[in-house]
């Protein structure tokens, strides 16, 4: 909305009503290229602010309810705004347009855009800023990020080697650091915009506490994309160390809480935290409404792999079903594990591996293998059969199991020979376990199964 | 304002060797002044040169004017004072001086002050170092960068620290705080240590009785005699901390110059960590430094002193470092720093070197990429890193999977990961390179959990030969010293000559010293 009197009289509008998410729309940068226009070419840069002053203290509906310093802290943020339509226009336009191919246009409006977002910090900072406008740094923050990544890909594109690396005088430099130098230095002013929120005392209906999660979910959002989700840490510990403060998890909305449920669950999953992973997974599982598709599947993609370590359990076709992706990720390794196919079971991880790595879960599905391997021997110790039955008395499986059986077994899907010290190895793993009940007798050759429970959560 | 340096003391034509030996009790220090910053030192003339470069013997310095570079300008500095109006600057600093100023260049953080400064102190210590005309002004980083480059590094904490120096390195650690980190680490904690070391480092016959990178084997004294010296280079880090040693403090962080264009002829150089701009004069261009790997690779062969070898190969990295070499050479010298490390078990070291060369290999430069990426499995293995692994395995082009090296390591890893013990201990007799060292590190630990599957799952006992067998030992005996250090004496029973190990009666013998053997590289904050 260009900067004449229906915008001053919505700016008076949110006001009286502190609707903030109607503010932040004032903020926004994702509208058509032809109403960033008519913003742009409203004004020039010697009157744009006197326009705002005049506008903001002007309106009838503000008079009396706002401080001074306040409109001026929202002068120099309009204008700011105003000024990164103008770089975002000229980047728009510039796109297809070879003559202007070495320009770093998107570079340049995230320069603009940082200085937006470091005014509206200054704003809370020093002039008053109320919390019920927080949407604002929402909107200004998330498209921060947004504005970093593509200034990154288009400066990657267009000269990969940045001679900047070169003055570089440190023993250890990395060729791909400059890679997300815009990221990065996004990452740090979230940063900041995170403390602002966390940090703030004020009373926690008026606090910008509110906020905190909505930025936390984008700097870890950032962080995984930066590949280094370890600084994910001291994000969650400062959360949780002001939680005492904080109002109640359930209390903000509920999109927040599906994001930072799933982005904690992911965090635990890496760091192999299984149990505490399906907690928070579930849990964003549970929140996660029932239309978001995408969501939904990002959030199967970590549970189903922590399923099938905790508790051993695969994803039926049905709950697979509207995912074709995730059909086509898990499908053929829950298969081979259900039907105890070890060799193929190795074959589809194979094939799977550059999918799994990219998502890093290849290291856990691999372990997915003992599943498939207790269920191989125990399709053996079931062909073995019964005892012959003592009169009156239930029958009684076969428990004594050479260990050549279970080596032919294993071989069967490979046609390898596999030797059967190795065999033996991998049934003292499973009794390690507790897949397997009993124990080897080296000196026959055989091994001895529990009577009760073999193999145990299998009903044999 | 024009430098008042007087030229560099110039390299003496000896340089004893003899001064590696195993005591620094009479440290050649001199004293300087402390130079807080560019700004001042050019308005303090200083006497003399911190010895911290001299390639010199520090204690005999002999002025040796054949040495000095041919153009290094040994005008006083009252002559260059007047010379500096008539000075005919050369094209290329034009050039340079222009494209600093070039708005598209300008960095709004950096005041035009500050820069201009940058910008004379560059141009003015070209000339007093008389690489005036011989320097790449084109490539050379404009002085907005710098002094970024300078804020930058003075934020890192590695730098936050007054760093104690002394003339002589003490050998081996090195002068960083980041190093001396990891030397601490190796000291107390890591299982590589041979302070705190770890049980299975103690027994008889180990793998460097059948691998060796060279003709040399590891001697079973040579363990002890390293064992003796770090302690006493403890001792001397506790002395120097406490004040014995009085050397001086330095503040500042190390500044930043554009690339060095060394004239040091001399092979051998110390290290010593940069607390100011390296000087031309001691600093060895390339070609002298292929000597210097010449002469190190037999010097390594011949007397196997690593404390030497790691000194100069430090300083060697540090000549390419200021001087911007990237190239094969580059690789070279990391490669074979690199496996010397990992032939003596001086982790940190090794990582450094292996970073490093990570970020060569990205270049693009040739080297034995296959043998060092399949190293670096093999560490992350060690230092149970998931993420890294991850990233790791994410790298892997199809061709290197197959590559013979990197494909042993990524079985020692399935194989870890499936418990499978019986594969691995096979995978570790057939190690390729110097694998066996880095697995040698985690060997350990692995025989503990592999004890502890067979005895859950074996009853009621099994013969010694097979635990030697399945874990790998060298003899029934290392196999049962290996049971007993791990507190399983009353395991082990004669019966009608073969001995037994009494699998059944072994309960959690061995689960807590796995647990220890397990936690214990986590303590590792490396990469």
């Amino acid at each position: 909305m260009e900067f004449s009197a229906p915008f001053f009289n919505e700016f008076a509008e949110t006001w009286s009503r502190q609707d903030g998410y109607r503010l932040a729309r004032t903020l926004s940068p994702e509208i058509p290229t032809e109403q960033l226009r008519k913003i742009y070419m409203s004004q020039n840069a010697h009157e744009i602010r006197n326009t705002l002053k005049r506008g903001l203290q002007g309106n009838a509906a503000l008079v009396g309810g706002i401080e001074h310093a306040e409109v001026q802290g929202w002068v120099e943020v309009y204008a700011a705004y105003w000024n990164a339509t103008g770089v975002i226009l000229a980047a728009r336009e510039s796109s297809g347009d070879d003559s202007r191919a070495s320009q770093l246009t998107w570079t340049k409006v995230y320069e603009a855009w940082t200085e937006l977002l470091n005014l509206l910090l200054r704003g809370y900072q020093n002039a008053g800023f109320e919390a019920w406008t927080i949407p604002c740094l929402y909107v200004v923050s998330k498209n921060l990020r947004t504005f970093a990544i593509m200034a990154d890909e288009e400066r990657n594109s267009k000269n990969p080697i940045d001679d900047s690396a070169a003055a570089n005088l440190q023993d250890d430099f990395d060729p791909e650091t400059n890679k997300h130098q815009k990221l990065e230095d996004c990452a740090r002013v979230l940063g900041r915009v995170f403390t602002l929120c966390q940090a703030d005392r004020a009373p926690i209906e008026e606090s910008r506490k509110w906020g905190s999660y909505y930025i936390a979910n984008l700097l870890l959002k950032t962080y995984f994309k930066l590949n280094s989700a370890s600084l994910s840490k001291h994000i969650l510990n400062s959360l949780r160390a002001g939680r005492g403060d904080m109002p109640d998890f359930s209390a903000f909305p509920k999109s927040q809480q599906v994001t930072f449920k799933y982005h904690q669950g992911v965090l635990a999953f890496l760091e192999e935290n299984y149990g505490e992973a399906e907690e928070h997974l579930t849990d964003a599982w549970n929140l996660c409404h029932k239309n978001a598709m995408r969501n939904k599947e990002l959030i199967l993609t970590y549970l189903i792999p922590c399923h099938l370590i905790t508790s051993h359990t695969l994803p039926t076709e049905k709950l697979l079903e509207p995912y074709p992706r995730l059909q086509k990720l898990f499908l053929p390794l829950c298969r081979c594990i259900k039907r105890g196919e070890l060799h193929k079971f190795d074959l589809a991880l194979q094939e799977g591996e550059d999918e799994f790595v990219k998502r890093r879960i290849y290291l856990t599905l691999e372990r997915g293998r003992d599943i498939a391997l207790r269920n191989l021997l125990r399709k053996v110790f079931i062909a073995r059969g019964f005892e012959e039955a003592k009169e009156g008395e239930k029958p009684v499986r076969r428990s004594r199991v050479p260990v050549a059986e279970f080596a032919a077994a294993i071989s069967l899907g490979s046609q390898e020979k596999i030797d059967n010290d190795e065999v033996e190895c991998l049934l003292a793993n499973m009794i390690y376990k507790g897949h397997m009940k009993g124990y080897i007798s080296r000196q026959h050759g055989i091994v001895v199964l529990s009577k009760s429970g073999a193999f145990p959560g299998t009903r044999v | 304002m024009m430098p008042t340096w007087p030229a560099a003391p110039p390299p003496s034509g000896v340089q004893p060797s003899n001064g590696y030996t195993a005591s620094y009790s009479a440290p050649a220090y001199t004293t300087v002044q402390v130079r807080q910053s560019f700004g001042q030192s050019y308005s303090t003339p200083q006497p003399s040169y911190p010895v911290a470069h001299a390639c010199s013997h520090p204690q005999s310095p002999s002025p040796n004017p054949a040495n000095i570079a041919p153009n290094v300008t040994t005008a006083p500095p009252a002559a260059q004072e007047q010379a500096k109006s008539k000075i005919d600057w050369p094209e290329s600093v034009r050039r340079y001086v222009q494209r600093s100023f070039m708005p598209a260049n300008l960095d709004p953080s950096v005041p035009r002050q500050e820069m201009e400064a940058k910008l004379k102190q560059t141009i003015t210590q070209a000339h007093e170092n008389g690489v005036m005309y011989s320097l790449d002004w084109d490539t050379m980083p404009l002085p907005q960068h710098m002094i970024r480059e300078e804020r930058a590094r003075s934020l890192l904490p590695l730098h936050s620290k007054p760093q104690a120096q002394t003339p002589y390195p003490v050998a081996g650690t090195g002068a960083v705080s980041k190093k001396r980190k990891s030397w601490d680490l190796t000291d107390t904690a890591a299982p590589t240590s041979t302070s705190a070391s770890p049980p299975w480092r103690n027994g008889p016959g180990r793998l460097e009785d059948r691998v060796s990178f060279s003709s040399d084997k590891r001697q079973p004294g040579d363990e002890l005699s390293k064992h003796t010296s770090k302690f006493s280079r403890a001792d001397k880090r506790q002395k120097r901390t406490d004040g014995e040693y009085k050397t001086f403090r330095e503040d500042t962080p190390p500044p930043s110059e554009g690339p060095v264009v060394g004239t040091c002829q001399e092979l051998e150089k110390r290290y010593l960590r940069l607390t100011a701009a390296p000087k031309p004069s001691q600093v060895r261009p390339p070609h002298i430094l292929r000597q210097t790997l010449e002469l190190l690779k037999k010097r390594w062969k011949r007397d196997q002193n690593y404390s030497y070898i790691c000194d100069q190969f430090k300083s060697m990295r540090q000549d390419l470092t200021v001087q911007r070499v990237r190239d094969d050479f580059t690789v070279e010298v990391y490669e074979i720093h690199a496996r010397i490390a990992l032939e003596k078990g001086d982790l940190g070291e090794y990582n450094q070197c292996q970073t490093q060369l990570k970020a060569l290999y990205k270049l693009g430069l040739k080297g034995k990429a296959n043998e060092f990426k399949a190293y670096r499995i093999l560490y992350y293995i060690h230092t149970a890193n998931r993420t890294e692994l991850n990233n790791a395995l994410a790298d892997l082009t199809a061709a290197e999977k197959k590559d013979k090296a990197i494909k042993h390591a990524l079985d020692v890893r399935s194989a870890l990961a499936l418990g499978n013990y019986h594969r691995f201990f096979q995978l570790y007799n057939e190690t390729p390179n110097m694998g066996a060292y880095l697995m040698d590190m985690f060997v350990g630990r692995e025989r503990l959990a592999a004890l502890c599957n067979i005895c859950k799952a074996y009853k009621q006992d099994v013969p010694l030969r097979f635990v030697t067998e399945e874990l790998y030992f060298e003899s029934d005996m290392e196999a049962a010293q290996f049971i007993i250090d791990h507190g399983g004496q009353d395991l082990l029973e004669d019966r009608n000559n073969t001995i037994v190990f009494l699998t059944a009666k072994a309960g959690q013998t061995f689960e807590g010293p796995r647990a220890a053997a397990f936690s214990r590289v986590d303590i590792k904050g490396q990469i």
